[in-house]
């Protein structure tokens, strides 16, 4: 296929035949590269120096205090990624993940204010419910969209980002209302979390058990897209509806399942938000991980232990972001452009590896 | 000029088939020449070509005398030639009026409807039709989105019109208006080609007939110089029949009756009107006739994929009609559909994962919720071997197999009995060798015939009749929704097949 | 409840629904020919950032020009990336939001506005170097209309933007509806394959559309700044793109419905301002804000019912790269 442009060259835009895998990473590496060097560049062009920049985002990984840091904020991440990548196995195009992360953080934040005013749950129930809690509800959060689209082909991407929306005025609602703490000076605060509900089981410290589940959900999301029926059917439905249907699929079930699955996940992520980040519910909690957590699992490949160092990559940029603000006074959406950087890069990258571009002057017309 | 189009030593290859090879045809001025075949004979591809959806590896192309290139449809309309294709290409949700004049410099910036609906309904009422240029056109019948389609045409001064295979959404009253356009298009000197495998149709509406076969122009000759019984021999030809060693079946019980069978196609026509069938248990069923006459229909409401309106199918005294693809897998009917690449075969998955797509979810290779792979890999390895199915590795995938090797893996999913571990009750098989290479046809028949001699009812539909003769042990030829005939092979010579296959009524044994 | 708080209201809603509007005209065009730019957000919030250096720099005129100049820009890179280079939408769209969020970012640091606007402009006096704010585009009511009880106040007492805006919609409503040009676009994006069959230029046509629909997210963010709320925050923009794309399938893709759309979002805002000081509550605000969104799912549903969607509906290929098959 040839496309012609009004200039004085051709550019032709054929299909590779094949590609290498050494091919594959070279993209990939160059990619990143070039996001590094566009950004150095804006930055010289508003003043900054872009050496002194990423020097301090190198010192996020090489320091342990930080590296820690960026182990929490990959936790949210992480999991979002995780329930995102059996969403996207299917096809089912999941933009909702930041939504369903806030339902987590609601359904969290409802038990704990159900067993501190209350007194309905034990301590040591806690923070069992509160998981349950947090992935019924980001479940239910995710299958919503997941069955119109199976029943009636409503567009998932409009319908999930729509519910983000919903999710997080709720949030605003129940937390600027009702929830608000009464002993919280008036701020939009829950109460602070009680320290058993805090995931804090490993050397009390909230990055290991946040790791630790992150690494037991890796698991099972792996189990499930490996060993069972149900990942073996999105596998299939992923590949073709009508592959799907003609091998005797329900796919009502097998996409609404498939999509609480990975609501449901999220949801999870939600909790550690509120749980182990910040200690309570206010609104914005989440930075958009959501959304982060959709371009770590497309540069993850859908593969769940890719899943994992990506995050915490992710994570460090986060907190360098927090760093660069605090030091060189850079504000902390230097981060989203990285992210979108890197990304759009690795794309682009992605189109070069299937497809050949050729530039040749033009002989006439 | 009285040649509209002169088309010269015309060659076209596709991977494994030469699908034109050397063909010469013209068009004059103010004729309607049908363009015969069977499918696969050439004709649709030669039409391509001229309408710029293909280049021809060779050959010349003449347009009023004047040797032309074209390259896209783009350019065929600028040269006036326009095509019709059995799928229309219009816009559902704009009205009529939209849909003809998109693209046209000539109507200006602001769109005055009010004139250029005027235009279109006077041309439109000079061949006899009778639309509102305002209506959607989703509201429109088959019929009248044909006419919207040769309105487009019609409109920007096409003096080619190619139809292809126009009657088949047709009812018979539309074609009657139909054939009184196009005479009137030739009276006014445009030229029309008109592709159709339906000989009635031939002498309905041409001047003069061009029969093609297995990419060769056979004979070009004028309609009133020719019958159906020689057309019909031109268009099936002389046969080499081989045979094969076939024992006597014994039939013990019906696998599947099919009885006044009714059920519409994807575009709203009714394909099977009224089939009656029956296929016994170690006996194979071959189905011959020309592609369109609704085999495809057929064999996917027996599988469950489509929705019967009308008739009943029993397997083993359940009716299974509008059941789900499912229970009928379950009930032992084994579905091996035609283009394996389309849905039958998921190209990215592994021959594994293709291998268990439907017999993933029964024991002992699932428990209920988790797919037990090691028993699934054994077993795979087992029917790669028994299959001869060849590739690198288990965990290829499946797109880079052979077209021969994919139907190789279709034939072991379906008939290795991996569902309740037997053999099936009745196999459906929808043009199952095409494209195939010679071994890999005959590993097909031989396989096909192995497993009606263990038990199986087998219904095999085929576009080619020494196939069908060959195998099979008695032969039905479907036309038009309905099965016209049965015999057994041997019964029935070929000129009254091919007679048959064209809609022809024939006094026949049976 | 005076007539003077109703005008308010309507005054301030319109103003707000502006915003929307602009946003969603040139979105309507893009995905009228099947493109979908989730990018609107982020060329909003850049359009708000250039529009907030530029004014200060040179002046209004100036900041809406390079405005849309820069919108058109980024609307060209989509191009290349959606329509040339068939990258899937959705991604490439959302990488372009995060890149607008994260730049626009850097302008709220003073010391980077500081050496920018020096760039642009040496001889700017100091405490315009630092400012938070801008002046805000001035209110030019029509003499005579705007003196028309309520209706008065809701259309004709408004700045430059808001007129063009009304105007535009209906420019834009009967370009796509009554001319050759909108044919094509609305076919390019029915059925792409029957327009380059018959000789349109699909690529073109799409390219063209982007760009339109990036320089009008980028004006919608200008006008947002310079022409409501001239105080810069970080992510000033706050989802207002998004809402856009909202706004856009509650319109069903038209521009005259657009107008309600966006008024009826610019309305469910200035009440939640209103109702807190009814004393409903801080939370209140937050409930009305749901709406919208509720909506715009709802009307997901409807439209993909059988019935309708033959009558109106998504465009048929939206989201889906042409490409021409051999």
């Amino acid at each position: 296929m040839a496309k012609t442009l009004t200039i004085p060259y051709i550019i032709k835009i054929q299909k590779r035949l094949y590609y290498s895998r050494r091919l594959s990473i070279l993209t990939t590496f160059s990619a990143v590269i070039i996001a590094f060097g566009v950004a150095g560049l804006f930055f010289t062009i508003i003043g900054l120096n872009p050496l002194e920049v990423y020097s301090h985002i190198g010192g996020v990984f090489a320091s342990p205090t930080l590296l820690l840091e960026s182990f929490k904020r990959a936790i949210p991440i992480g999991l979002a990624a995780l329930g995102l990548s059996i969403a996207f196995r299917m096809n089912f195009w999941n933009i909702g993940a930041e939504g369903q992360m806030y339902m987590g953080m609601l359904a969290s934040t409802g038990i704990v204010l159900l067993h501190v005013y209350y007194g309905l749950i034990p301590d040591y129930f806690v923070l069992l419910l509160m998981l349950l809690a947090a992935f019924f509800t980001g479940g239910l959060w995710c299958s919503l969209p997941a069955f119109l689209k199976a029943k009636m082909k409503v567009n998932e991407i409009l319908t999930t980002l729509m519910m983000n929306y919903i999710a997080m005025y709720l949030t605003d609602f129940l937390i600027y209302g009702p929830w608000r703490d009464p002993r919280g000076y008036g701020f939009p605060l829950s109460v602070p979390f009680p320290e058993y509900s805090k995931l804090t089981i490993i050397f009390g410290e909230f990055a290991y058990g946040g790791l630790l589940l992150l690494c037991l959900t890796a698991v099972l999301v792996f189990t499930i897209l490996r060993y069972t029926k149900l990942g073996f059917e999105l596998k299939i439905v992923g590949e073709s509806i009508e592959t799907a249907r003609y091998a005797g699929i329900n796919l009502s079930k097998v996409v609404t399942v498939g999509g609480f699955i990975a609501g449901g996940i999220a949801g999870v992520g939600g909790l550690t938000i509120v749980s182990g980040i910040i200690g309570r519910l206010r609104p914005r909690a989440s930075p958009g991980y959501g959304y982060t957590a959709i371009i770590v699992v497309l540069l993850s490949a859908l593969n769940p232990w890719l899943i994992i160092p990506v995050s915490i990559f992710f994570g460090g940029l986060f907190v360098a972001g927090d760093i660069l603000q605090a030091t060189l006074r850079i504000p902390g959406s230097a981060v989203e452009m990285y992210q979108a950087l890197i990304f759009l890069f690795i794309v682009i990258g992605e189109f070069m590896k299937r497809y050949k571009v050729t530039i040749t002057r033009r002989v006439f017309g | 000029m009285d040649e509209l189009v002169s088309l010269r030593g015309i060659v076209k290859h596709f991977p494994g088939v030469l699908a034109n090879d050397n063909v010469d045809f013209t068009l004059r001025r103010g004729e309607i020449h049908a363009l015969l075949g069977e499918n696969g004979a050439g004709k649709t591809t030669l039409m391509n070509i001229l309408y710029g959806l293909y280049r021809p590896d060779s050959g010349e192309i003449y347009i009023e005398g004047r040797r032309v290139e074209i390259s896209s449809p783009k350019d065929a309309i600028k040269l006036g030639v326009g095509m019709v294709h059995q799928n229309f290409k219009l816009i559902p949700s704009h009205t009529i009026l939209e849909n003809i004049i998109l693209g046209l410099k000539e109507v200006g910036f602001i769109i005055n409807y009010k004139k250029i609906s005027e235009e279109v309904k006077k041309l439109a009422e000079s061949y006899g039709w009778r639309i509102n240029p305002n209506a959607y056109v989703w509201q429109l019948t088959a019929g009248e989105k044909q006419q919207v389609e040769l309105l487009k045409l019609l409109y920007r001064d096409a003096r080619i019109l190619i139809l292809d295979e126009p009657t088949s959404v047709l009812t018979p009253q539309e074609c009657r208006i139909l054939f009184q356009a196009l005479r009137r298009m030739a009276r006014e000197g445009k030229g029309i080609i008109f592709i159709t495998h339906k000989l009635d149709e031939v002498f309905a509406i041409s001047d003069r007939v061009t029969v093609m076969r297995k990419g060769k122009v056979v004979v070009t000759k004028e309609t009133i110089k020719t019958d159906m019984p020689e057309l019909a021999q031109y268009m099936v030809g002389r046969p080499i029949l081989f045979t094969i060693e076939k024992k006597e079946p014994k039939p013990s019980g019906e696998a599947i009756i099919i009885k006044n069978l009714k059920a519409f196609n994807d575009k709203g026509v009714l394909a099977l009107k009224g089939v009656d069938l029956v296929v016994m248990k170690n006996e194979i069923v071959g189905v011959i006739g020309v592609t369109g006459n609704g085999q495809q229909e057929l064999v996917e409401v027996i599988a469950g994929l489509r929705k019967a309106a009308e008739g009943s199918i029993l397997i083993d005294g359940i009716n299974i009609v509008n059941s789900s693809p499912d229970r009928i897998i379950k009930l032992g009917v084994a579905y091996i559909p035609p283009e394996p690449l389309r849905y039958s075969i998921a190209p990215n998955l592994t021959i594994v994962d293709n291998l268990f797509i439907k017999a993933y979810r029964y024991k002992p290779y699932s428990n209920g919720i988790l797919i037990n792979w090691k028993k699934v890999y054994k077993k795979a390895d087992e029917l790669v071997k028994n299959f001869q199915i060849i590739s690198p590795s288990l965990s290829t995938k499946a797109k880079s197999l052979s077209g021969g090797n994919l139907q190789r893996l279709i034939l072991a999913r379906e008939l290795s009995g991996l569902i309740g571990d037997r053999i099936p009750r009745l196999i459906v098989a929808a043009y199952p060798t095409k494209g195939l290479d010679i071994g890999a046809t005959e590993f097909v028949h031989k396989t096909l015939i192995e497993y009606s001699r263990k038990g199986s009812g087998i219904l095999f539909i085929s576009e080619d009749i020494e196939e069908a003769l060959m195998i099979s042990d008695r032969v039905a030829v479907m036309h038009d929704g309905r099965i016209v005939s049965i015999f057994k092979p041997g019964e029935v010579d070929i000129e009254k097949i091919g007679l048959m296959m064209a809609g022809v009524q024939v006094a026949s044994t049976i | 409840m005076s007539i003077q708080w109703i005008e308010q209201v309507l005054q301030l809603t319109v103003q707000m629904g502006t915003v929307y509007l602009l946003a969603s005209l040139g979105e309507i065009y893009a995905e009228r020919s099947g493109v979908l730019n989730l990018g609107l957000e982020g060329m909003m919030i850049m359009g708000a950032a250039i529009s907030f250096i530029f004014s200060i720099a040179y002046g209004h005129l100036s900041a809406i020009f390079i405005a849309a100049m820069l919108g058109a820009l980024m609307g060209f890179i989509l191009s290349i990336l959606a329509v040339d280079m068939r990258l899937n939408q959705v991604v490439v769209g959302l990488a372009l939001t995060l890149l607008g969020i994260g730049l626009s970012g850097f302008f709220t640091f003073p010391e980077i506005r500081k050496n920018i606007l020096l760039k642009l402009n040496p001889s700017l006096p100091a405490e315009m170097l630092l400012t938070q704010q801008a002046e805000k585009l001035p209110e030019t009511p029509i003499p005579l209309f705007s003196d028309i009880p309520i209706l008065g106040k809701m259309f004709f007492s408004h700045n430059v933007l808001v007129y063009f805006s009304l105007i535009l919609s209906i420019v834009m409503w009967f370009i796509l509806f009554k001319t050759r040009i909108g044919l094509t676009i609305r076919s390019v994006g029915e059925n792409p394959s029957m327009a380059d069959s018959l000789g349109v230029n699909v690529y073109m046509v799409r390219r063209a559309t982007t760009i339109i629909s990036g320089a009008f997210a980028s004006l919608a963010g200008a006008y947002f700044f310079i022409g409501f709320h001239p105080f810069w925050r970080e992510g000033v923009t706050a989802g207002r793109g998004f809402i856009a794309l909202a706004l856009v399938i509650l319109a069903t893709w038209s521009p005259l419905r657009a107008i309600v759309g966006a008024y009826l979002f610019g309305g469910v805002e200035t009440f939640q301002y209103r109702l807190q000081l009814f004393g409903l509550g801080a939370q209140s605000p937050y409930f009305l804000a749901m709406l919208p969104y509720i909506m715009t799912i709802v009307t997901l549903i409807i439209i993909s019912t059988e019935n309708i969607k033959k009558k109106i509906g998504a465009p048929a290929s939206l989201g889906i790269p042409y490409s021409r098959e051999e």
